[in-house]
């Protein structure tokens, strides 16, 4: 199931602590896309290696064919910078060049968090939420949004067949009304569901004065502890960088 | 609604039913607090639920009084898994992490649905996502459970499941009120019935006088009947003529064959079908019906079947141009501003008379100019299906067109597919035995993918 926070629990693989998650992704934020101490060598051997951490999870998550095409794509772009790019100059220089520096920065952080999305559930997110102390008015219209997004693809896939079934497309006798023939539909639905969702919601007390309780269970597993281990040789290489112990 | 006065004891398990716009909602939202609070509207008079006035409590806090289950499984769930859709209630109640577990195992071994725990919401079927919304209210442990048409979606077997849900709930001395259409597989359960007209209660019933009153008493009051007369789950697979029909054209569709992965979702080598005819197409939750009707009209990608119409064959792409599904919600398939519009879309140069004319037969030619979405249910599937039939559509496919529809709607739809079959095929996918009898000629009973009889045709590949 496509989609933000809708992570099929009956066939997910390994299963990591939100915060977790949420650490590797400053990580590698902080290193790859930000090139934080990319004038150290040995970092930066260290933040190429540690983009691979986010392959390795979308794998252990089950989902191989996403794995595949960035794996493939990231490689692509980092053997085109080292390779390529040294050999070329003038316009190619510039656009290869830029792209290359733009998608290698940008893409460890795309994967993860393309897995840190498609591996985490509604609840997992509310509890780690809750964990960090963010205030409810935040974690309460967070959930209700994404808990939203999957009904309105839902409601989109109908529509699209619909109009297959009418012969709407682009290209076809009313190709300038395409746009506001889809939209029209799709809010009339989401609006319904929308209000039907939200009284729904309040029948079973969401929104009490009472502060919110949450059984989901997240915490530190074995797994989530190696993935650390993982993570903090990069920040103590720039440390030592930092202080002039290593160049 | 007006004049209401109504007095429900703990304990008792009330039906409200009456015509559609009865005002059987309206009461149901006004006992779980929705009405004022939510929906807004003008009250005169007072609603008190245990002693508390509704119209000064606010609605969070009768969640753990008052539960409510509503009628569309897609807009009631929050969570992606059932254990936690379960909690939500209970986590909202800011009841403690144990207490919570306590409950969800009681509720879950109440109704039996211990294989339903830790599933994705997104693989249960209709019924078992309205059996996961019955827990999540039951675990909150309310005094009051209010059921706004809660079977519409099912089909037979799920609606058995949620009669011994309510039986239990009754046992343990819940007060259940259910405003619904279908009556029969509540007849032993209810001991109030509440007849509705024109928002006022015109007549009150106990259980044991009102469900064996006659289906004639039932339809004049405009309700649908207890008992059919017919199961046609029970006859066998295949094509069964039910109804004089004196066609002679086949359609024939060949090689109607399609798998998800391992496993054969429909498997029917050859089936011809009476052209003009009108078609009901049963068989239970999962036997391959919607698959079956995707592939006719061309919306299964890599299909690979064909159909015969008129001596000339289709492949799936064709399909498209030859049939039209009019789908369960109708919302999805009206795209333009007026009606007028909507039926000449998508169609050549069909001349505006043409498209008047069959507007004037379906009976809606006097909203032309409104917007399809400001119609009603019933107006929307005429629409629908004006379009449809401007657009020279051989083959019609109905999703479960009278799914909670009253008597009179549902009569006014089954008089509109009998007057459609006289150069169109028809098909029904639906559970509703009453319309089946109604103006289906023939049964299209697929059961595992297949239509040999006694045979599973589902199997691995």
């Amino acid at each position: 199931m496509a989609g933000l926070f809708t992570a099929d629990i009956e066939n997910r693989g390994l299963v990591l602590d939100p915060r977790t998650k949420l650490i590797v992704m400053i990580t590698l934020v902080v290193f790859a896309l930000g090139g934080t101490g990319s004038d150290i060598e040995t970092v930066r051997y260290g933040t190429t290696a540690l983009s691979i951490l986010p392959l390795i999870l979308l794998m252990t998550a089950k989902q191989y064919k996403k794995a595949a095409v960035f794996g493939i794509l990231y490689a692509i772009m980092k053997s085109a910078e080292i390779f390529l790019v040294p050999h070329i100059t003038g316009v190619a220089l510039s656009i290869i060049g830029l792209c290359c520096l733009i998608f290698v920065r940008l893409m460890p952080g795309l994967i993860m968090g393309a897995y840190m999305l498609s591996s985490t559930t509604v609840s997992e997110f509310i509890a780690a939420m809750h964990r960090m102390h963010i205030p409810q008015q935040i974690t309460i219209p967070l959930s209700v949004m994404f808990r939203f997004f999957p009904t309105v693809l839902e409601e989109f896939a109908a529509i699209n067949t619909a109009m297959k079934m009418r012969d709407i497309r682009i290209g076809g006798k009313n190709a300038g009304k395409f746009i506001e023939y889809r939209l029209v539909p799709l809010m009339v639905c989401s609006v319904n569901i929308g209000s039907e969702l939200s009284a729904a919601a309040l029948t079973r007390g969401l929104g009490t004065k009472v502060k919110r309780t949450n059984i989901c269970k997240i915490g530190s597993h074995a797994q989530d502890i190696a993935v650390l281990l993982l993570t903090t040789p990069l920040h103590m290489l720039w440390i030592l960088g930092m202080i002039g112990v290593i160049t | 609604m007006h004049r209401i006065d109504l007095q429900i004891r703990k304990g008792e398990c009330v039906l409200l039913c009456g015509a559609s716009g009865c005002g059987k909602t309206t009461i149901t939202r006004l006992l779980n607090g929705l009405i004022p609070h939510y929906y807004e509207g003008e009250l005169q008079g007072t609603v008190s639920v245990f002693g508390r006035s509704i119209s000064d409590t606010p609605i969070e806090d009768f969640a753990g009084i008052v539960g409510s289950v509503f009628q569309n499984p897609r807009s009631q769930f929050f969570c992606v898994d059932t254990t936690a859709e379960i909690a939500f209630g209970c986590e909202n109640m800011g009841l403690s992490e144990t207490e919570i577990q306590k409950r969800i195992d009681k509720t879950v071994a109440d109704m039996c649905i211990e294989k339903l725990q830790n599933r994705s919401i997104f693989n249960l079927s209709g019924g078992e996502k309205q059996k996961i919304a019955c827990a999540g209210v039951a675990a909150m442990l309310p005094e009051l459970i209010v059921l706004d048409e809660p079977t519409s979606n099912l089909d037979h077997d799920a609606i058995n499941e949620l009669r011994d849900i309510i039986r239990g709930w009754k046992a343990q001395g819940k007060t259940i009120v259910i405003a619904e259409h279908r009556l029969g597989w509540l007849s032993r359960s209810c001991d109030r019935v509440v007849y509705m007209e024109n928002g006022s209660i015109s007549a009150e019933f106990t259980g044991e006088a009102f469900f064996p009153l006659p289906a004639e008493k039932l339809s004049s009051m405009g309700l649908r009947a207890v008992l059919t007369a017919n199961n046609y789950l029970e006859s066998k697979t295949g094509l069964t003529q039910i109804k004089p029909f004196d066609g002679i054209e086949k359609i024939t569709l060949n090689g109607f064959t399609y798998s998800y992965g391992k496993q054969y979702a429909i498997h029917i080598s050859e089936l011809a079908i009476p052209k003009g005819a009108v078609i009901a197409v049963v068989g239970h939750n999962g036997a391959g019906k919607t698959t079956f009707t995707k592939c006719l009209c061309g919306l299964q990608k890599h299909f690979k079947g064909t159909v015969n119409i008129d001596g000339k064959p289709y492949r799936s792409k064709d399909m498209v141009w030859l049939s039209y599904m009019v789908m369960q919600d109708v919302n999805h398939q009206l795209f333009a501003e007026t009606v007028l519009e909507e039926v000449m879309l998508g169609t050549d140069d069909t001349g505006e008379q043409t498209a008047l004319d069959i507007l004037q037969k379906l009976h809606i030619s006097e909203y032309k100019e409104r917007h399809p979405m400001s119609l009603s249910g019933g107006q929307k599937q005429r629409a629908a299906i004006a379009s449809a039939l401007l657009a020279g559509k051989k083959l019609l496919v109905f999703d479960e067109p009278t799914s909670g529809l009253d008597y009179r709607s549902m009569e006014c739809t089954a008089e509109l597919l009998r007057s459609l079959h006289k150069d169109i095929t028809v098909l029904i996918v639906t559970h509703d035995m009453e319309l089946i009898d109604r103006c289906c000629t023939h049964i299209l009973h697929i059961e595992n993918g297949g239509i040999e009889s006694g045979c599973s045709g589902k199997g691995a590949i």
